[in-house]
């Protein structure tokens, strides 16, 4: 007599009905080697959801709980530089504007534009590397939440001088926004260090 | 009830009101799903995944999954379903990432070598953990967490014939490793 393999012994326990199911059922029936072979299965299987629960090491909450507020910090950031980015195209046409009355100021809008541009830039590296969804380390998750602490910070000073621009004040928006891309720079910065240090 | 119904009532009295907290934001909602949740997803981790480590990191990402896609947990099933799931994915991401799959070759070879010098008798827990990952985490997932073969080749990108298969071959390994007497 031919016994039942293991894939028909396993399809068995899964009560699964297909083609050749009833052939070996009455198999089993029939044969007392086969039937006690899917009596020790059913048994393993048991042991298997009677082993005890592994539990971790160590908390990981604080890790979980430091990931949630840097994501929405960097959620923060990415309104706010977007909110930042749409009044600072409409001053820029203002400035632009005054340019072309005042040619001796075109320089100074040129180096804005080239600098929001940049700030840009890094939002799309920043935005990359979020999505890739890398683990964070403790020392990354310090180094990146005083950056971004900063960064949010400035974003409060660049909506004020902003407003004080469009009504004709000279705001310092320039420094500004240089100070902005040096954060977000360095912000890239401790990201792509943690990565290349654990090889992702 | 189901097994899922049954650990969310037991480790979560008030699941509802939770995920609600969660889904404005409120970080104490989410560590009591965390301290609820913790050592069941742990367990499914460790026992898919090679290392602690590995575990530990996979329960890390699968709660920050939580706390990032709870929006899409509708509540027409148990939440412990739902976290589960997004457990074994990320569990299955790991093996994925950590490119076991290349590794469980070499691991049988050296098995077989080995194979004269094994014990008759293998704890249960020490086969389970000595079988291919992949394998492994279907033995894990169809056994014990009671997926079913389509559902674990949805989650490994697989047919479930591939499924079936790696179970029967691991249950075929775990009864000579532990010793079970071999039909005549």
């Amino acid at each position: 007599m031919t016994h039942l393999t293991m894939d028909q012994l396993v399809a068995l326990r899964d009560a699964v009905s297909e083609p050749g199911s009833a052939e070996s059922q009455a198999h089993v029936a029939a044969c007392a080697a086969c039937a006690a072979e899917l009596d020790r299965l059913h048994q393993r299987v048991a042991r298997l959801r009677a082993l005890p629960t592994l539990r971790p090491p160590r908390d990981r909450f604080a890790e979980v709980g430091a990931r949630v507020r840097q994501d929405r910090r960097q959620r923060h950031i990415r309104r706010a530089g977007i909110g930042a980015l749409a009044l600072a195209a409409s001053l820029l046409l203002l400035v632009i504007g005054r340019d072309v009355m005042a040619p001796p100021a075109a320089n100074a809008s040129g180096q804005l534009t080239a600098v929001m541009a940049e700030s840009a830039t890094l939002e799309q590296a920043l935005r990359q590397i979020r999505e890739s969804g890398q683990v964070t380390d403790a020392y990354t998750t310090r180094a990146a939440t005083t950056l971004e602490d900063r960064i949010a910070e400035l974003d409060r000073e660049l909506e004020s001088a902003q407003l004080r621009a469009a009504s004709g004040t000279d705001a310092g928006l320039l420094p500004l926004w240089r100070e902005r891309v040096g954060l977000m720079d360095a912000l890239v910065d401790v990201h792509l260090t943690r990565a290349s240090n654990v090889g992702l | 009830m189901t097994k899922a119904l049954a650990v969310d009532s037991y480790l979560l009295g008030d699941a509802e009101s939770v995920v609600a907290r969660v889904r404005v934001g409120d970080p104490a909602a989410l560590e009591i799903l965390y301290r609820a949740y913790e050592a069941p997803v742990f367990n499914l981790a460790r026992r898919i995944c090679r290392t602690v480590e590995d575990a530990e990191d996979v329960l890390q990402e699968t709660f920050f999954e939580v706390y990032r896609s709870i929006g899409q947990y509708r509540g027409d099933g148990p939440l412990w379903g739902w976290v589960r799931r997004v457990a074994s994915s990320k569990a299955l991401m790991r093996l994925r990432r950590n490119k076991y799959r290349e590794t469980d070759e070499l691991f049988d070879e050296v098995h077989a070598v080995r194979r004269e010098d094994t014990p008759l008798r293998m704890d249960l827990e020490a086969a389970l953990e000595r079988l291919p990952a992949t394998s492994r985490a279907v033995v894990w997932l169809h056994d014990v967490e009671g997926y079913t073969h389509e559902e674990i080749a949805g989650m490994m990108d697989r047919t479930p014939s591939f499924s079936k298969s790696q179970l029967s071959r691991a249950h075929a390994k775990l009864r000579i490793w532990l010793g079970e007497e071999v039909r005549s």
